[in-house]
C-alpha cells in the first residue's frame, strides 16, 4: 500500500495484482508497471525508503 | 482531586514544610546559641557581682584597719572612755555603712559598741582572737545569733524560711562580711581589737547596686536560704527568706549554672559559693537573667519566620496559580483532542470490519461468477462468453488484491484497536488528572 502510494506520488502508474504463480516471494501481492517506467519506479521506491523485493520481467 | 489543586497543594505543602523545618532548625540552633550566650552573660554578670562583693569586703577591711590606727579611738580605749568610744564607733558605723563596729580589750571583753551598750565578750570569736594576736582578718562569716543579739542585730536575722512545702523552719544565724584588726599603743603593745562588718541578712545595698549596674537579678544566700535579693514576688515585695534548691550544687565549692525558678519566674542563674577564710562554703551569690529574654527572642524569630513564610506562600501562590491554570488548561485541551481522536478511530475500526466482510462476500460472488462462466464457455463456444470470462478473470484478480489488502488492513486495525484502547485510557487519565477523580 505504501509502495502504491509512493509510486502514485511520483507519477508512476502501477497496478496491484495477486502474486503470479511463477514469482517466488512471501508476499501475496505484486505491483505491475510498464517496462518503460521501471527506472522511475525503482527510484521512487528507493526515495521513499521502501525495500524492493525484486523485479520480474 | 483535580491536578490544579494537587499542584497548588504541593507548592503550598512544600513551602509550609520548608518553613516548618526551617523554624524547627532555627529554634534549635537559636536555643543552643542563645543559651550559650546567656551562660556567658550570666557568668560575666556573676563575676561582676563577685567584684562588687569583694569590693565591699575590701572596703570593710580598709575601714576597720583605718579605725584600728585611729588616735582618737586608741586614746579612748586607753583611758577607758566608754561613752566617747561609743559615740565615735556609732558615728563611724553610720557614716561608713557598717552594721556593727565593736572594740574589745586585750582579753576580748567588749568595751564599746556602735549599737547600744550591751556588755559581753568576744573572746571566743576566732577572728577577734586572731586580731588580738596581731593579725588583721577579713572574711565572710556565719555569725551566731547570740553574738548578733549583743550587737542589736538579732531581729534583722530572725525570720521564717519558706520552701516548696511552705514554712520549713527559722533562720537564726547571720551571714556577714567582717573584718578585725588589732589596736596597739605607740609601743606596739596590744590594747585590744576592733571588730566590724556588714550583716547581709535583709541588707539590700549590694544586690541593688549590682543589679542597677549589671542588669539581671542578684541575691545572696545564707546557706541555702536567700537572705537578700532584688527578685520581686508577684505582690511586689522582695523574694527573701526562701530556700534556693541550687545551693546544694555549690556545696563542693564550685560554681553552678542552670535553670532556676524563683518567685514563679524561670531564670538562667549562676551560683558562686561564698566561703569563709577557712574555705568552708557558707552561702552563695546568686545572679540570674530571666529565661523569658531568650524565649522572647526565639518566639519573635518564630513569629517573623511564620510571617515571612505566609508572605512567601502568598507570593508563590500569586505566581503559580496562573501558571498552573495555563498548564491545566493546555493538558485539558490535549486530553479532549485525544478523546475525540480515539472516538473517531473507534468508528473507523468498526467501519473497516464491516467493509472487510463485504469485500469477502464480493470476492466469493466474483469467484462463483467465474465458475459459472467457465461452465458456460465449455457448453457454448460463444466469443462474448469468452470475453466475459476474461473480464471476470481480471475482476477476480482485483478482488483478490482488494481482499488481501482488506485482510491486511484488518490485521493492522486489530493492532490499532489495542492502541486506541490505550489512547482512551491515556485520555481518561489526563481527564482525571486535570478535572479530578469524579470529573467526566
Amino acid at each position: 500500500m505504501i509502495a502504491t502510494k509512493a509510486l502514485k506520488d511520483a507519477g508512476v502508474s502501477a497496478k496491484m495484482i495477486p502474486k503470479p504463480a511463477r514469482v517466488e516471494t512471501p508476499s501475496n501481492l505484486c505491483l505491475m508497471i510498464s517496462a518503460a517506467v521501471e527506472h522511475a519506479a525503482v527510484t521512487a521506491l528507493r526515495g521513499a525508503n521502501i525495500e524492493l523485493g525484486g523485479v520480474v520481467k | 482531586m483535580s491536578m490544579r489543586f494537587r499542584l497548588l497543594g504541593t507548592i503550598v505543602g512544600a513551602i509550609v514544610l520548608f518553613f516548618i523545618i526551617s523554624v524547627v532548625a532555627a529554634r534549635l540552633t537559636l536555643n543552643a546559641d542563645l543559651m550559650d550566650q546567656g551562660r556567658t552573660q550570666v557568668t560575666n554578670g556573676s563575676t561582676a557581682f563577685g567584684g562588687y562583693w569583694d569590693a565591699r569586703k575590701d572596703q570593710i577591711r580598709l575601714l576597720v584597719a583605718q579605725d584600728a590606727v585611729s588616735d582618737a579611738l586608741r586614746k579612748n580605749l586607753q583611758t577607758k572612755n566608754v561613752a566617747g568610744l561609743q559615740d565615735q564607733l556609732s558615728n563611724i558605723a553610720r557614716t561608713s555603712g557598717l552594721s556593727f563596729l565593736t572594740v574589745v580589750d586585750k582579753n576580748g571583753r567588749v568595751v564599746a559598741r556602735a549599737n547600744g551598750s550591751l556588755p559581753g565578750t568576744l573572746a571566743q570569736n576566732p577572728y577577734v582572737q586572731r586580731a588580738l594576736n596581731g593579725e588583721t582578718v577579713s572574711s565572710a562569716v556565719m555569725v551566731p545569733k547570740n553574738e548578733l543579739a549583743g550587737e542589736g542585730l538579732g531581729p534583722q536575722v530572725d525570720a521564717d524560711v519558706s520552701g516548696d512545702s511552705g514554712n520549713v523552719g527559722r533562720i537564726d544565724t547571720g551571714l556577714a562580711l567582717v573584718s578585725t584588726a588589732p589596736m596597739s599603743d605607740q609601743n606596739e603593745r596590744t590594747l585590744g581589737a576592733i571588730y566590724g562588718g556588714v550583716l547581709m541578712n535583709h541588707f539590700y545595698d549590694i544586690v541593688d547596686e549590682s543589679t542597677h549596674a549589671l542588669g539581671g537579678q542578684t541575691a545572696v544566700t545564707n546557706g541555702n536560704v536567700m537572705i537578700a535579693s532584688t527578685i520581686s514576688q508577684p505582690d511586689g515585695t522582695r523574694l527573701i527568706d526562701t530556700q534556693v534548691p541550687g545551693f546544694a550544687a555549690v556545696r563542693n565549692g564550685r560554681p553552678w549554672i542552670g535553670s532556676d525558678t524563683e518567685a514563679g519566674v524561670a531564670y538562667l542563674a549562676r551560683l558562686d559559693p561564698i566561703t569563709d577564710d577557712q574555705g568552708n562554703v557558707i552561702g552563695a551569690r546568686w545572679y540570674g537573667t530571666p529565661m523569658s529574654q531568650i524565649a522572647g527572642i526565639i518566639d519573635h524569630m518564630t513569629e517573623t519566620f511564620m510571617l515571612w513564610g505566609l508572605l512567601a506562600m502568598s507570593l508563590a501562590l500569586f505566581v503559580s496559580i496562573p501558571v498552573v491554570q495555563r498548564l491545566a488548561n493546555a493538558i485539558s485541551k490535549r486530553s479532549e483532542q485525544v478523546n475525540a481522536a480515539a472516538k473517531d478511530l473507534g468508528v473507523t475500526i468498526v467501519g473497516s470490519e464491516v467493509s472487510g466482510d463485504h469485500v469477502a462476500a464480493t470476492r466469493a460472488a466474483v469467484e462463483r461468477a467465474g465458475q459459472i462462466l467457465s461452465e458456460l464457455s465449455g457448453a457454448a463456444n460463444d466469443p462474448k462468453v469468452a470475453e466475459l470470462q476474461a473480464v471476470n478473470s481480471e475482476l477476480q484478480g482485483d478482488m483478490i488484491v482488494i481482499d488481501t489488502l482488506s485482510q491486511e488492513m484488518n490485521q493492522r486495525l486489530a493492532q490499532a484497536v489495542t492502541h486506541v484502547t490505550e489512547l482512551k485510557d491515556v485520555a481518561e487519565g489526563l481527564d482525571t488528572l486535570v478535572h479530578g477523580t469524579n470529573a467526566k
